[in-house]
């Protein structure tokens, strides 16, 4: 995102000229749905979650009591509670795995190519598939993984209708979706890398360990921050997948924010409420954007 | 270690760990396409078959039955309404995306500059921040569980405008100045020169958001209030077992036969684009 301090004024230095009032009506095309339906209703929401706002009357307003209730509410904070612990399983997996799967595709082996695909390929499908696939492979009785589960003497795990395991289960099928993303962006980095850096650290003797360790995780650092944060925020809006494969149960133990306020605004018809939780949730990823924007900042 | 086998090691630059990582990898690579595997083996499967201790991964009697009795269900509409959702969206997205970024990029206009620096801060605001305002708006309008209220808030995606703006960046001024000798006005300019050089971009921002657009979740999810009106990710969902009561009547094979005909539009497009995809999300979030 940094690319706009360095695009403004294309750095070409040219000189003034007259103004292309074309470029007015090229931009407004794309800007004109753009602002009325993907920013006014950004400003528009700040309004309803300060109001009772259901589908039928007319809103009334109630200052801040949806906030105070949303800090009262036990069940906003299990979502948000929940939601930590979904980062804290998905977001290393995702970064361990994907940069480990881009290492290896990286390495141009036979058949790498088709690596890349299958490791793409969970990325591209709808959450859709992936809920009702993994909510099969997980079944308790029945399910593929509790059967080679078995293999090693591990009993039949209640992965979706237990709260102990729902949010591990949704996060398992989270991580084979996630993870493509990642994995691209490791490679793209890693084929960045000169060869010859390499290859010096190959001649100077240094061995696998050192040459990842002290060559290729130093130049990696930005993008492993850039997809740690870019996983942590989409973990914090995890819902397409609890949607599907639990529906935030059982007794609430997978939900998440948005799963709440979905469940707020659609099964309850509380949108000014659900409204208030949205901003709450925005405010939490906006400290995390710009926390990492600092600490990036302090090491470069 | 046989002396071939060294020789084939030197001259790829690997050494005998590379011989452990190889097959390894590959087998993870493997590991990895297995959910989609079991997706297909099951839908083809008799319903006794399914919810059995027997892994069978190669079904040993095949059926048809399980596609057949998804299309008892509302699927051809939803495909439909999913079609012309992800093919307008993206279509205007990529468009206008590109007249914006075109604009951005080579013209010289007061505000230019505040406008592609609003754009790219809007990518912190979740989407989820406006889905209920929105959904409340559309309502209010009368245009809820309609294909306006499915295409409009699609259509302003900034990923689009970003990537052509990246690629006008670099274009040739030559290529301009010739037109522009020629008497080419800017309108001319943008749709006879610069969009048909623009294919790469926009092969590659089409693939993405036309994939965006097609799964795209919880926003048609909120705004069709009914069954006719449903996109195919929305419909295909009640398939579950918490949210629909489907498969407790149907059974997994008839949910996996329906994630397989919902699967099979983004999976097709990326194994044929494979390229644009990987390109496009690169250039799309490294260089920010």
């Amino acid at each position: 995102m940094s690319a706009a301090a360095h695009s403004v004024d294309d750095a070409r230095g040219r000189t003034p000229r007259e103004i292309d009032k074309a470029g007015y009506v090229l931009v407004a095309f794309f800007a004109i749905p753009f602002f009325l339906f993907n920013i006014m209703p950004v400003l528009f929401g700040f309004y309803v979650a300060f109001t009772r706002w259901s589908i039928v009357g007319s809103p009334k307003w109630e200052g801040l009591r949806n906030f105070t209730r949303a800090f009262n509410d036990q069940w906003v904070a299990v979502a948000f509670k929940n939601i930590l612990l979904y980062g804290l399983i998905i977001v290393p997996c995702v970064t361990v795995l994907g940069l480990l799967f881009a290492l290896f595709v990286n390495k141009r082996y036979p058949l790498s190519g088709l690596a890349r695909t299958l490791f793409f390929a969970p990325t591209v499908v709808s959450a859709t598939v992936i809920g009702l696939v993994w909510v099969w492979l997980l079944d308790t009785q029945f399910g593929l993984v509790n059967h080679y589960l078995s293999f090693f003497g591990i009993d039949n795990i209640p992965w979706l209708t237990s709260t102990r395991w729902s949010l591990v289960g949704v996060s398992i099928a989270s991580v084979w979706w996630d993870l493509g993303l990642a994995f691209v962006l490791f490679l793209a980095a890693l084929q960045d890398i000169p060869g010859e850096i390499n290859d010096a650290a190959i001649v100077d003797g240094a061995n696998r360990w050192q040459r990842f360790r002290y060559v290729i995780l130093p130049h990696l650092r930005p993008v492993i921050s850039m997809v740690v944060t870019l996983q942590l925020i989409s973990t914090l809006r995890i819902f397409s997948q609890v949607y599907v494969m639990t529906n935030g149960g059982p007794a609430s133990s997978s939900s998440s924010p948005i799963h709440y306020i979905y469940s707020m605004a659609i099964v309850r018809n509380l949108f000014g409420y659900a409204s208030a939780i949205a901003i709450l949730l925005f405010a939490l990823i906006l400290a995390i954007t710009f926390a990492q924007r600092f600490l990036l900042k302090e090491r470069v | 270690m046989p002396q071939w086998l060294e020789r084939e090691l030197e001259e790829r630059r690997l050494n005998r760990l590379d011989l452990l990582i190889w097959p390894v990898g590959l087998a993870v690579a493997t590991l990895w396409a297995l959910p989609f595997v079991w997706m297909v083996s099951t839908s083809f499967k008799f319903p006794a078959d399914v919810m059995t201790q027997d892994i069978e991964w190669l079904p040993s009697r095949v059926t048809f039955d399980n596609y057949i009795k998804v299309f008892e269900y509302p699927v051809v509409r939803w495909g439909i309404n999913s079609l012309i959702q992800a093919t307008l969206a993206t279509f205007f997205c990529v468009l206008f995306g590109a007249m914006a970024g075109y604009a951005l990029a080579r013209m010289h206009f007061p505000g230019r500059n505040l406008l592609f620096v609003i754009f790219l801060a809007s990518l912190m605001i979740p989407v989820e921040v406006s889905v209920i305002p929105l959904l409340l708006a559309f309502v209010k309008v009368g245009w809820a569980s309609s294909y306006q209220a499915l295409i409009l808030p699609a259509i302003g995606n900034v990923f689009s405008v970003y990537i052509f703006r990246q690629f006008f960046l670099t274009f040739p001024a030559e290529l301009e100045d010739a037109a522009k000798m020629d008497g080419a006005g800017p309108f001319n300019l943008f749709f006879r020169i610069a969009l048909p050089l623009a294919r790469a971009p926009a092969i590659a921002a089409s693939v993405i958001i036309f994939t965006l657009n097609w799964n795209s979740f919880l926003w048609p999810l909120l705004v069709t209030f009914d069954e006719s009106m449903k996109t195919l990710p929305v419909g295909v969902a009640a398939f579950t077992p918490v949210v629909g009561t489907r498969t407790q009547i149907e059974g997994y094979s008839v949910a996996m036969a329906a994630v397989t005909i919902l699967s099979i539009p983004s999976l097709l497009l990326f194994c044929f684009l494979q390229r644009y995809f990987i390109q496009g999300i690169s250039q799309g979030s490294i260089k920010q």
